[in-house]
């Protein structure tokens, strides 16, 4: 936790002042219809790419939003991503 | 043994005394002496005994890079007394040796044994059969190691720990770095320097060589560093040890206090914009036989005794070098009246002639391409045999002092955590950085530089880089400086003998580990073909020094030696800490930040029994007594007040704020009435019940809720968390420490809130679950709820803080006729527990559902709303074999009341036990388990079984809750 991450609202602080939230992997699936496997993919599974991942951070020790940005896992540095498209992780692949 | 006289480059202060102890006996030295320092001054030479083979250790390279000068002092094991000022009353005891100082160890006999321990032998050999394995262990723990820690040492002293950020940190406080620091300085930036020394002045401090001119480097040197002390914006560390540098410059460091400070040790972490690192160079050691006994160090380490410190290392010496700061030496050590039988010079030529004809001059033999082959003598060095680098001729010498050394090898470590790869550079020698990261800029002598003005002008250099890493345009300025710096000679060549022609039976390439060069060679046999595994297999470079002592010879030998044709170098890898770090250091200050409530000085008063509970101080009972039944008998028969503030409090308002609470309460929050309280429950993901509380609206789009204590710190992140992709309209204000909360219970509350308010508080006009809002005493503005937790009539008031003192001041006034008497904690668990009510944390664990504690009957099938945890508790509502929450009594009302205990049938755990007390009121004891649901059934019996019980199970059966009051009548008067 030794990187910088930039706080939409106070700008770059250390790392340690966040808070980590997981992968971004869009919002909550509708319930209807939604089988308990789905459903546990969708909250307990995670790509964990080797690269640029897009992520929720909160500021924890700070203004306290949640917001979403991109970490490099493999070196572990915040990436600012402007070519790439700022949406979520695409959803597993199954198999 | 007497300093020579005052040098103008001395650190000492000779007309102040110090005195330490060692052993048994008392040792003088002065002011400025480090602890071996002083040692050496009275004589010592032996100042360890080696980790394996009890070979006795002395000084060698004077800035405690290798466990041979690791000490015990003042009972703190493994003390680096090379580092370690010299203070009066120390008391310094010899490690790894069976007496207190280590000039005679019985155990000096395993260097004789050591043709019996190959590289990795203890594992290898010691394990067939298996039962050796543990009394090998305990023999060698006893036989080999460090220092002895103490269970009962606490560790002494005051810890501190700052967190500074800057523009650009320097790591070095050598020429290179002070002139990197100034030159970053110019142009207005924030710099800190870190230096590992007590002072500035790195390579230069001690040497009389002439820079430009006349002016001695070490003269130069104080230039500098006045520079830099009297430059604002410069803040420097001296005394101060960098240990880790990680991603987006963050350094780590230690700092050791003097006397002036108010920290023993401090942690350091820099956050930098930019780095600087001109770390220098250490000696590489130089390899041949018997290399460790006591009498041969390093060049720097001969140097700096005489010229820092005023103690001449020897009387006769014999000089086996490397590079030119070793001819360098042998002349200065000369002049100041060291007798020097001959100066061996690795390189064949290349050699500054100044330096050579100065040895000439003084009549002092130099042999070019000779080096030192073996050493004799046991606990003194006697003797030292000279040959050519190539191993044909041998003459020996007799010396009491062999400074060896095999040249330089660059401190590149801190380039090696950020992922620089280092490659071999052929002609300096050295592991040197490919292409360093963004904003990290190397300088000095690491690079291979010699020239004292060359030198400077890299950390110019590095210096400008780091401005413009910080947004100055340098263009100009950086392509002036490269012109400048093209005009020198660049990187020296350096030299590349690893090691004198010997077998290595005796030869250490790592003292901290004893590790040898035939250890390394039987490595190799047994196939381990890089320096990492090498490395792993013989423990070379894991000891204490890191890699200080064997970093750079052990890749350089594998390359030379291995049968491979691939034989280029390489390193191996360095993690943080870089050096010895006392966990104290890390620990730093300890600031234990708890929470009090308003009432916390009056309640304490009253003989309330504080106990920190999570953030909070809260009050486990007001007396004695440990079951606080007196507490507890005048809340079911009069009335009692609770301070209940630490309950989380929430405003949540805004267009969307109901949305939101549908999102994370389990029940249907749409359904909120006016003036009634919703009690509801919060789930995770899986259905698992992580909080519980109530919700009253108090207008439109403005609620008002609570969690319990432990949950106040997460709530707001909850929330915005799971709303985080709705872009909902909504504000949360956290009211915890802004409110406080008294819970006023029992037959007579009503009687004594009649007494306070003018609003009608009938139980017609304010019913159970009811929610007001009314003015006590004319002037307190109370959110009052009705709730039943204890299971009495109760009211809770809300109130801001700064009114908390005066509305317990007002219930206690009017509730005297009433008989109102504090209560507690203590007190509430019990009669909670009558009552069958629960409390999230004490009756479910990670994995229970809200199904599982009875409270299923809040959930509200509402998909369009998404709630958090209710698809899980869909599935988990018929799900057979949970843990499930009942009440039990005992087979007999007689048998003692369980604890915690497991819930045991048929020799099994099928439960265990949440919370149990004796009732007084029902007379008998009550608890509340988790157990498997086939047990779950009224009248199932059941043992329980606890740790102090020898064996006699007790014996208790499921029983109907609540135990207390079932139709809660009194909750409803």
């Amino acid at each position: 936790m030794s990187f910088i991450i930039t706080c939409p609202i106070c700008g770059p602080r250390n790392a340690y002042e966040f808070g980590f939230g997981g992968e971004d992997k869009g919002p909550r699936p509708d319930e209807e219809a939604l089988s308990p496997g789905d459903w546990c993919d969708y909250v307990h599974m995670n790509q964990c790419v080797a690269g640029v991942a897009r992520e929720w951070w909160i500021h924890r020790s700070g203004c306290g939003v949640w917001f979403t940005t991109s970490r490099d896992t493999t070196r572990n540095l915040e990436v600012q991503v402007e070519t790439m498209e700022k949406g979520p992780n695409p959803p597993l692949e199954k198999e | 043994m007497n300093r020579i006289n005052p040098l103008e480059t001395f650190r000492i202060r000779p007309s102040q005394k110090v005195s330490i102890r060692y052993g048994r006996k008392s040792y003088q030295g002065v002011a400025g002496d480090t602890i071996a320092t002083l040692l050496y001054a009275n004589g010592v030479r032996i100042f360890s005994r080696s980790l394996k083979y009890h070979r006795p250790r002395g000084l060698y390279s004077l800035d405690g890079e290798c466990s041979n000068t690791m000490m015990q002092v003042n009972d703190m094991p493994n003390v680096r007394v090379e580092n370690t000022p010299a203070r009066d009353g120390m008391e310094v005891v010899a490690q790894n040796v069976a007496g207190k100082t280590a000039d005679i160890d019985p155990m000096a006999f395993m260097d004789n044994l050591s043709f019996a321990m190959p590289a990795g032998f203890y594992y290898r050999t010691l394990h067939k059969p298996a039962k050796i394995w543990p009394l090998a262990i305990k023999n060698i723990r006893k036989a080999a190691g460090l220092g002895v820690m103490n269970p009962d040492f606490r560790m002494p002293g005051h810890f501190d720990e700052i967190y500074p950020t800057t523009d650009v940190c320097v790591i070095g406080g050598g020429p290179a770095g002070m002139t990197a620091a100034l030159s970053a300085a110019e142009h207005g930036l924030r710099v800190i320097l870190l230096e590992n020394r007590p002072w500035l002045g790195g390579v230069f401090d001690y040497r009389p060589t002439a820079y430009e001119g006349d002016i001695p480097l070490y003269r130069r040197a104080w230039e500098l560093a006045e520079k830099v002390e009297t430059t604002p914006n410069i803040r420097s560390f001296t005394h101060t040890a960098v240990v880790g540098n990680y991603n987006d410059h963050l350094v780590t460091a230690f700092q050791r206090g003097d006397k002036t400070d108010p920290f023993d040790e401090r942690y350091i972490e820099i956050r930098a914009r930019s780095l600087v690192i001109a770390t220098g160079c250490i000696e590489r050691p130089l390899l041949f036989e018997n290399n460790d006994r006591p009498g041969i160090m390093q060049v720097g380490c001969a140097h700096r005794l005489a010229r820092t410190w005023g103690l001449l290392p020897g009387k006769r010496a014999v000089f086996s070098i490397g590079d030119d700061l070793g001819l360098e030496a042998a002349v200065d050590l000369a002049d100041l009246g060291l007798e020097i039988a001959c100066v061996a010079d690795t390189r064949q030529d290349g050699q500054d002639e100044s330096l050579t004809d100065a040895l000439a001059q003084r009549d002092i033999p130099f042999y070019r391409g000779w080096m030192a082959t073996e050493a004799h003598g046991g606990k003194r060095l006697k003797g030292v045999i000279l040959g050519p680098v190539t191993g044909i001729r041998r003459q020996t010498f007799d010396c009491n002092l062999l400074v060896a050394s095999a040249g330089q090898t660059p401190l590149t470590s801190l380039l090696s955590m950020r992922q620089v790869k280092l490659r071999y550079d052929h002609h300096t020698g050295f592991f040197l950085p490919d292409n360093p990261p963004d904003g990290i800029h190397p300088a000095g002598r690491m690079l291979g530089l010699q020239d004292s003005v060359e030198i400077e002008i890299s950390g110019r250099l590095a210096g400008m880089a780091a401005a413009a890493d910080c947004g100055i345009n340098m263009d100009k300025e950086i392509e002036t400086i490269k012109t400048r710096m093209d005009a020198f000679p660049g990187p020296v060549r350096g030299a590349k003998v690893v090691s004198a022609a010997v077998k290595g039976k005796k030869t250490f390439i790592c003292f901290d580990e004893d590790t040898t060069l035939k250890n390394v060679d039987q490595a190799m046999a047994y196939g381990f073909d890089v320096p990492e595994l090498i490395k792993r297999f013989t423990s070379a470079g894991t000891g204490p020094g890191q890699g200080g002592i064997p970093g750079h010879n052990l890749p350089l030998y594998v390359a030379q030696t291995q049968q491979s044709p691939d034989t280029e170098p390489r390193p191996t890898t360095v993690r943080a800490p870089l050096v010895p770090t006392l966990l104290a250091t890390y620990a730093g200050s300890q600031h234990d930040m708890s929470k009090r409530t308003a009432l916390h000085d009056s309640q304490e008063a009253t003989g309330g029994k504080m106990e920190r509970i999570g953030v909070w101080n809260r009050i486990r009972r007001f007396s004695e007594d440990v079951n606080a039944r007196a507490e507890i008998n005048n809340v079911r028969s009069n009335v009692g007040m609770l301070d209940a503030s630490t309950l989380g409090k929430f405003r949540i308002h805004g267009p969307d704020a109901l949305k939101a609470l549908q999102r994370v309460y389990v029940s249907n929050m749409e359904k909120m009435i006016d003036g009634k309280i919703k009690y509801s429950a919060m789930c995770n993901e899986d259905g698992c019940i992580i909080d519980d509380g109530v919700v009253v609206k108090r207008g439109d789009n403005d609620y008002y809720f609570t969690t319990s204590t432990g949950r106040a710190g997460q709530t707001v992140e909850w929330i915005r968390f799971h709303t985080r992709y709705d872009g909902w309209n909504f504000n949360l204000v956290n009211l915890t420490d802004a409110y406080g909360v008294i819970n006023l219970a029992g037959p007579n509350a009503r009687k004594v809130l009649e007494k306070i308010t003018a609003a009608d508080v009938s139980n017609g006009a304010f019913p159970y679950i009811g929610y007001r809002e009314f003015m006590i005493a004319d002037s307190i503005p109370a959110r009052a709820m009705r709730l039943g937790f204890v299971g009495e009539l109760s009211y809770e008031f809300h109130v801001p803080a700064s009114y908390m003192q005066a509305l317990w001041d007002i219930l206690e006034e009017a509730g005297q006729e009433f008989g109102v008497q504090n209560f507690g904690l203590e007190a509430q668990s019990t009669l909670r527990l009558e009552k069958g009510h629960l409390i999230i944390g004490s009756e479910s664990e990670q994995r229970t559902t809200l199904h599982d504690v009875g409270l299923g009957f809040l959930w509200n099938r509402k998909p369009s709303a998404k709630t958090v945890g209710a698809v899980a508790l869909e599935d988990t509502e018929k799900q057979k074999g949970r843990l499930k929450l009942v009440g039990i009594k005992m087979a007999d009302a007689a048998l003692p009341t369980p604890r915690d205990g497991s819930i045991i049938v048929d020799t099994k755990i099928r439960g265990y036990v949440c919370t149990a007390r004796f009732s007084d009121t029902l007379n008998e004891p009550v608890g509340m388990v988790l157990v498997e649901d086939e047990l779950s059934k009224i009248d199932t019996q059941f043992n329980i079984y606890e740790d102090d019980c020898n064996g006699r199970l007790i014996t208790a059966k499921v029983a109907d809750m609540p135990f207390y009051d079932p139709d809660g009548k009194r909750m409803k008067m």
